[in-house]
């Protein structure tokens, strides 16, 4: 079954500043029917008054990382698709992967050394022979 | 009044420097000397080091495919067989192993590849029975091509 990476997204915006118009409007628009379209992710409005830092979207995802989005002028139609973004997404960080796999036990039949094609006589000490 | 202009002796300054200049040096912050301080530099080297990483890219197909054949002819050297012999006859025998698999399987599987060589071996004492041999004797077993249709 699938589980929402996304724990709790969090709208920290200020009611008065000017570059928080599209928060607000997104607040009074779509943040209900985005909340009730994701019923697993916990969606937080907290208004800060007064003049504070820039809006941001914070989230918070199932393994502790927290991704802070700005969204200073930005329209409400961004910020879903910002916030849908941010919930299709798993809290791993998004740097290059080195490789598409990765195993535990690369190795099943005993990986290489020197010594594997080599005739037995040098690896194996038989029981030592009692001089007669 | 409206003023649809700014007055020419007003000049507008740039007021986030400091976070242009670290858009530049984050990406020079492991090299060596002064050019992983001093921002004049750093653009210089910073625009030679994406370009050679983007060059580089059609190398690395090169030197890992080299690599992998290194590996695989001596792993195919421990085993008596030559690499061009390994890998013409496996290609005979419709073996569509590629060398990147060869030598993963050289490194972690010794015993499949110690099984591999066997039959690329096979395959060359048949086809050395089958060229000189001249047609009387029956074709080999590991000669046999399977069609897929």
């Amino acid at each position: 079954r699938y589980v929402r990476q996304l724990q709790r997204l969090q709208l920290l915006f200020s009611p008065t500043a000017a570059d928080a118009r599209g928060a607000r409007q997104f607040v009074e628009e779509a943040a209900q029917d985005f909340a009730r379209q994701h019923p697993d992710v916990v969606l937080y409005v907290s208004p800060h008054s007064g003049p504070g830092p820039a809006p941001v979207l914070r989230a918070e995802y199932l393994n502790g990382t927290v991704r802070d989005e700005l969204i200073a002028s930005k329209t409400s139609e961004e910020i879903v698709q910002l916030a849908t973004k941010l919930a299709n997404q798993s809290g791993l960080d998004i740097i290059r992967i080195r490789k598409p796999f990765h195993t535990d036990n690369p190795s099943i039949q005993g990986q290489w050394h020197p010594l594997t094609n080599k005739p037995s006589i040098l690896t194996v000490q038989g029981p030592r022979l009692q001089p007669q | 009044m409206v003023v649809l202009s700014a007055a020419r002796w007003l000049r507008s300054r740039l007021s986030d420097r400091f976070w242009r200049v670290q858009e530049v040096l984050k990406y020079a912050r492991h090299f060596r000397g002064r050019k992983n301080r001093c921002y004049k530099l750093a653009v210089r080297s910073v625009r030679r080091a994406f370009v050679k990483s983007t060059k580089a890219r059609r190398e690395k197909k090169r030197f890992l495919r080299a690599l992998w054949i290194t590996r695989i002819e001596a792993a195919s050297l421990e085993h008596g067989l030559k690499y061009p012999a390994f890998i013409s006859n496996l290609a005979k025998s419709q073996v569509e192993l590629n060398r990147k698999v060869l030598a993963d399987l050289a490194i972690y599987e010794p015993k499949t590849f110690k099984s591999l060589a066997a039959l690329a071996q096979r395959r060359r004492q048949e086809g050395f029975l089958a060229a000189l041999g001249d047609g009387k004797e029956p074709e080999g077993i590991f000669s046999r091509i399977v069609h897929h249709h």
